[in-house]
Parts: C-alpha cells; structure tokens; sequence
C-alpha cells in the first residue's frame, strides 16, 4: 500500500516537474526569438531589431578622436538618475548613452580618457532620488550628470545641482526641467509638446479642440500651455483627465469624439500604451473619421505605435515629434543607428525618441569634454564646458540647441509633425516653431533674440 | 447634464466594459466556489497567456489559432502547478490567507512579465474586432459580442456543472469542508486539480478577450481584477448570475458617468462605490432578519 502511494506521488512530481519546466521554456522562448509577421495581432518591443536596412549604416570609429584605439586613462566619471517602475521605464536615454560612451571608449576616448558612466534608476521616490544625486557626488566622484531621464528628478534635485554648479543634461517630465537654470533637456516635455500637437490639429482645420491626458499630478501646468495656445487662435478648447492605467478606453474616445464634435480635433497626452488603448478604441468603434484630426504628444512617436495601429490610421494621426524620424539619412543618425546596432543591446525599446534623447545628451557631454584645454577633467572645468555648448546642431533636432547662462532652458522649441505610414512614423510637416502664445516659448524666444550665438550653427559637433 | 441622445452610445461601452468585469469576476467566483480560494493572480495569469501568444504570433511567426491555443493552455498550466504545489498546504488556512499567496503569484508573474516585455505599446486585435455592426450610432465589433457572450455561457454551464455533475458537487463540498469531504472518498487532490485547471483555461480564454477590449497591458490586466471585486463582492463570492449581474450593473453606471464632466474623472471609484452600498444594504437586510429572528 505504501509503495502504491510512493509511486503515485513520485507520478505527480514527475507530472509538475514536467509541467514547470515546459511552462519554463514557453516563457524562455518568448524572450530568444526575433523573427516578424504580418500577423492582425501587432506591434513591437520599439524597434529593438537591427536598423542597418532602414538607412545608410555609419563608421562607428568616428565615435572617438582615434579610431580603434581603446581609451586606457583614468576615467572620466559621468552619472545619471532614470525612472524605471512598473508602467514606466525611463531607461532607454541612459542606455543608449552608455552605447555611445563605449564606442567612445573603444575609439581613443576623451583625450585618452575613457568614459565611466553610471546610473541608478529610481521609482518615484524623492527621498530615494535625493540620495542617488548624493551618492553620484559623494561616493561615485562623477564630474557631469547626464543622460538622466526621470519623472520628478528636476523637481527633487534641481536646488542641489545648482548649489554644487553642476549644469544637468537630462530629458525630463517635471517643469523643473525647463524652467530652471541648470537644466538644458534635449526634449521639451509634455506641455511644449501637447502645444504642437494642438498647432498641429488646428492646421488641419479643427475648430474645436478635446485635449485628454493622464491624471498625474502636474496636468494643471502641461494644460495651461494647450489652452494659451488655442486661445491665441480663437479656437476653443475642453479639456479631459482620465486615470490610467485605462480600462474603460471605449468610453473615453467617445467622450472625447462628443467633446470635439465633427469639425473639432482630438489631442492625447499620454504614455504610448495608455494612448494607444484610446486610439485603438476610437478605432474600433469606427470613431477615427468623426473629426477632423487626432494628434498626440511625443510618446506616440514610435514605430512600434504605428505598427500596432496598423494603416487604418495612416495620415489620420498627427503627431508632434521632438526629434527627428529614427531612419533619416543625416550624420548623427545614421552614426545613433550604427551605435545603436553595434554596442546597443541592452536599449530594450530599440530605436525611438527616448534613445534618441540618450543618445544626443552623451554627444553633448562629449562634445563639452572634448572643448576642455588641458587634462583636467573635474566638476569645475566639465561643467563649464556644458554651460558654454550653444550653437550645437545635430540631424535629430530641428534647430541648433544651447545652454548657455539663462534663468529657464527650452532649447528644443521647434518641432516636426510625423504621422503613421505603412508601420512606421514619416514625417508630415517639417519644422514649425512652438507657438509663443505659451508665455514659456515666449521667454526663451526673447532670451534667443538677444543672444543669436546661442542658436547659431557653428560648435563642433562629436563624431561627426 | 447631457442629453439622452449623447447617453445613448454609453450604454453600449458600458455593457462592452460590464462584460470584462463579467469575466474576470465570474472566473474568481468559480475557483472560489469549487476551492475556497479567491484567485487574485486570475488577470496576471490571464495577461501573461495574451503576451506569450502575441510574441509567438509577432516575433516567432505562429499562426494566430495555435497561438490563442497556446494562451489559453498557459492559463490551464500555470494555475494548475500553482494549486498542485500551494493548495495542499495552504487548504487548512484562513481564506484570507489563500488569497493573499494568490496575490504572491500575480506579483510573481507581473515581474516575469516586466522583465521579458517591458512596458512598451502593443495591441492584440482578434479577427473578430474588424468587424461588427451599429447599435445607436455606435459600431458593436464581433469581439465585445463574444465578450457579452462568454460570460453568459460561463455562467450558465458553471452553474449547471456545479450543481448537476458529480465532480461540480465534489468541488462544492470541498469548499465547504475539505477535511469531511476527504473522510467521505472522495479524490480531493484530483478534484482541486480540476478546479485549478478550468478556472485557469477561463483565466487563459480572458486574457486573450481583455487583451483585445482593455489593451494588451500587463499592468492593466494584472489588476484589472481589483475592479471585477467589487462584483465578486457584490456576488458575495457565491452567487455567479449576482456576479455577471453585478458585473454589467457596474459597467453601465461606469460608462454612464462618463459624459457628466462634473464627476466623470471619478467614475473609477464606480465598482468600490456600488460594492460599498450594495455591502451595506446586504448586511443591513441580513441584521433584520437576525433581528426579526430573534424576536
């Protein structure tokens, strides 16, 4: 009896001991494979292919002062806080940088110098943020913070920053991040952007505007732009907040259809999963052809969106885009695709905004290092090479970037419009100026004006 | 206030968002019936199987039907080794106690699947969703009728095989008393593995239906259940028709709100709201009687 229970029970572990590990292996298979489909079922992981079929591949050896020559020097120490959370993974920035900084690394580094860069990614927690900027200071000894991209770093450490004369190069989300003094983002944020995206539905010839975006603390200050800019075109303008993660999406885009009416013109402000649930919705209520337009903020710039919004929306989306399309043909993009390709396995979201951001902060942070005269590379003299970049124009962005001494930084203020093509993002309209009716614009286009160096072409630009 | 011809439409995305409480709601009130233990993992599970069929269908070139399959296989055998290793030992616990091991699994697999699929945008369209028909201006795809649908069949062939079958009548005593049941011959580790098993493939076939009608958003569908509660609630984890009625009841009021500005932003609160009140007037009802009684 006992030997029949034995062999019974050694059947049932044998049974989940079998079960497990095919459980184990469907879920391994799911993270190993990469080939495509043309499936109904859509979408991507942002790209995270190889990008040498989208555009003329670069030399990486141009990354450095001295091709093929690894840097062996003592390094040079660059920090960054990023966000990543359930929901939120901010990482993308921070990876591609590190890319670029070994292919830096691999190609003579900064006068011999090799890059060392690190990171800490943070969960919202301001106190933990506040410590992470203590622990880059005090125990890691990194000379610059770049490459950050965060939800409320800005807003935590911005005084910090400040106090020790440390001029950040992050891309951002808190207000902080454009309107502090020691802060230059390569991006403009939620509420520029949302302004472009209002521009954008307006020239489409919306007469009246639903403007909807997540409710997180800060929609006050990113709706205050939406509405400034409607305003000065006498175009009105309703504006929504809905909870996410969204689970009644079907409700939302009708509400939003209603708001605007047949002539008027729907603007989402939302994260590309949050955004996607609403235009999937619209669409699969044959909302789409209910208003003149439908427009987005930056996140929606992504192949992966267009791919799972699939050609129904080709055209019909307008999107405010703050950096250029990934597969343009210009130097510094086609040198991001070939970072990209050769040392950026670890930028989980591939090609898009996010690592575009990345990448240009850590072509910044070069560029300020290898302006410096001398071998010293310390707080003071990284800092003052950061303060001093203006004129630095790269393929990615539509007008030179600066940073310069000024009480507020949006450098990044004209924007292109893309729109989904066949599964990808192409451009719709070139380059159009954020308008200066959002009394943010306004301020830096004054501190433009009386400085025209700050936008003026002429800093050399690394690698290319 | 807007008008009835502006209310119209939400009555039919309320009965569209009703039905993905039906479902989830209904699938916990199952497993809870037939073991006593509230399955909170039930939307991870569900999430998990959409996200394996999708990356089999995107990246490893399956044709959707397997994939599906495959989804809804995963739900049946995750859930089931979960019960096969944690339901005996935990069967003698507080019930709270089991559903918070549940929860255990659903952070689990909410990890797995932050790790291998990060929080970028993905859509699962089903074939069903291209097309449909227009009920009061608003197009009705395939899909949410299938939705409609399945929590009506699940409902009614639960009921049934619960009551009307020898094995749904076993997985009834269990839950009540294990021990007894046990003592009387009856095959309990055969008979939980059975509950674990169907609740998980309704858990699987879910998944694949939310992915489609809420997103294909591992957070959205893990905690999704949160929502489905208050209908389970509403059910007092027993009744399965007072949990799909719960569900719709739930979804109507939700969408009905959304065209009032003035309180729409609050309308998540609706399945917490109404669980509240319908708590209060159940046990309300329930003290009259004592009081009633004892008189």
């Amino acid at each position: 009896m006992r030997k029949h229970l034995g062999s019974r029970r050694t059947r049932s572990v044998l049974g989940l001991l079998l079960l497990a590990v095919g459980l184990s292996i469907v879920v391994t298979a799911c993270g190993s494979s990469n080939k495509s489909s043309t499936s109904a079922s859509t979408g991507a992981t942002g790209g995270g292919g190889s990008s040498t079929q989208q555009a003329a591949a670069a030399d990486v050896t141009k990354c450095g002062q001295k091709p093929g020559v690894k840097a062996s020097g003592t390094p040079i120490k660059l920090g960054a806080i990023v966000t990543k959370q359930p929901g939120t993974d901010f990482t993308d920035g921070a990876t591609m940088a590190q890319a670029y900084f070994n292919c830096v690394n691999d190609n003579g580094g900064i006068n011999g110098h090799p890059i060392k860069y690190k990171y800490y990614e943070e969960q919202t927690d301001p106190a933990q943020i506040a410590g992470f900027a203590h622990k880059l200071i005090q125990s890691d000894k990194v000379v610059g913070v770049v490459g950050g991209f965060s939800i409320i770093e800005c807003a935590v450490d911005h005084k910090y920053w400040e106090s020790l004369g440390i001029y950040e190069l992050d891309a951002g989300i808190a207000p902080e991040c454009w309107g502090t003094s020691n802060s230059a983002p390569p991006n403009m944020g939620p509420r520029y952007s949302s302004d472009g995206a209002v521009q954008g539905v307006i020239r489409a010839g919306a007469k009246k505007i639903a403007f909807d975006q997540s409710n997180v603390p800060g929609t006050g200050y990113i709706q205050a732009g939406p509405t400034a800019v409607a305003k000065s075109l006498n175009v009105p303008i309703e504006s929504f907040k809905d909870n996410v993660p969204i689970q009644d999406a079907n409700s939302i885009a009708l509400k939003l259809v209603q708001a605007a009416g047949t002539d008027g013109g729907v603007v989402l402000n939302f994260t590309p999963p949050e955004a996607l649930k609403i235009l999937q919705a619209a669409q699969q209520q044959n909302l789409q052809d209910r208003v003149k337009a439908w427009a987005c903020s930056t996140p929606c710039n992504t192949d992966f969106v267009a791919k799972a919004l699939g050609q129904q929306w080709d055209g019909k989306l307008l999107v405010n885009a703050e950096l250029n399309v990934t597969d343009n043909n210009g130097p510094q993009t086609n040198l991001y695709r070939a970072v990209f390709d050769k040392y950026g396995s670890k930028v989980t979201g591939g090609l898009g905004s996010f690592s575009q951001m990345g990448f240009t902060m850590a072509q910044q942070v070069v560029t300020a290092l290898e302006s410096i005269k001398g071998d010293t590379y310390d707080l003071k003299t990284v800092n003052t090479a950061i303060k001093n970049l203006k004129g630095w124009k790269t393929d990615m962005l539509c007008k030179p970037w600066y940073y310069g001494s000024a009480p507020l930084h949006i450098p990044n203020n004209t924007d292109f419009t893309t729109t989904p093509h066949n599964g990808k993002m192409v451009i719709k309209d070139g380059c159009i100026p954020i308008s200066a009716a959002d009394p943010g614009i306004a301020q830096v286009r004054g501190i433009e004006q009386k400085d025209p160096s700050l936008t003026q072409a002429g800093a050399p630009v690394a690698g290319t | 206030m807007p008008s009835w011809e502006d209310f119209k439409p939400f009555i039919i995305t309320g009965l569209a968002l009703g039905s993905v409480y039906a479902m989830s709601g209904v699938g916990m009130v199952v497993l809870y019936r037939a073991t006593g233990v509230l399955n909170l993992a039930f939307g991870a599970v569900g999430a998990m199987g959409a996200l394996i069929a999708w990356q089999l269908i995107n990246h490893n070139g399956w044709a959707e039907g397997p994939a599906f399959v495959i989804c809804v296989l995963f739900g049946g055998a995750v859930t089931l080794l979960y019960g096969a290793l944690f339901g005996p030992p935990l069967s003698g616990r507080d019930p709270l106690i089991k559903a918070v091991a549940t929860l255990g699994l659903a952070l689990i697999l909410l990890g797995i699947m932050s790790w291998v699929w990060s929080d970028k945008a993905r859509s699962m369209i089903l074939p069903s969703s291209n097309h449909g028909f227009e009920v009061s201006d608003v197009f009705v795809n395939y899909t949410q009728v299938i939705a409609l649908g399945f929590g009506i069949v699940i409902t009614i062939v639960t009921g049934l095989f619960l009551r009307f079958t020898n094995l749904g009548t076993a997985m009834r005593a269990l839950a009540n008393d294990r021990e007894i049941t046990a003592t009387l011959g009856v095959p309990v580790r055969r008979v939980e593995a059975a509950a674990w098993l169907g609740s998980g493939l309704l858990a699987g076939a879910s998944g694949l239906l939310l992915s489609n009608l809420v997103g294909l958003d591992a957070t959205t569908l893990t905690f999704l259940v949160i929502s489905s509660l208050a209908a389970t609630l509403i059910g007092r984890l027993r009744s399965i028709p007072g949990t799909f009625l719960a569900a719709m009841g739930i979804g109507l009021v939700n969408a009905l709100i959304t065209p009032i500005l003035s309180i729409s932003q609050y309308r998540d609160m609706t399945p917490f709201v109404l669980a509240t009140i319908a708590l209060f007037l159940l046990s309300g009802r329930r003290g009259n009687a004592l009081t009633g009684r004892a008189g």
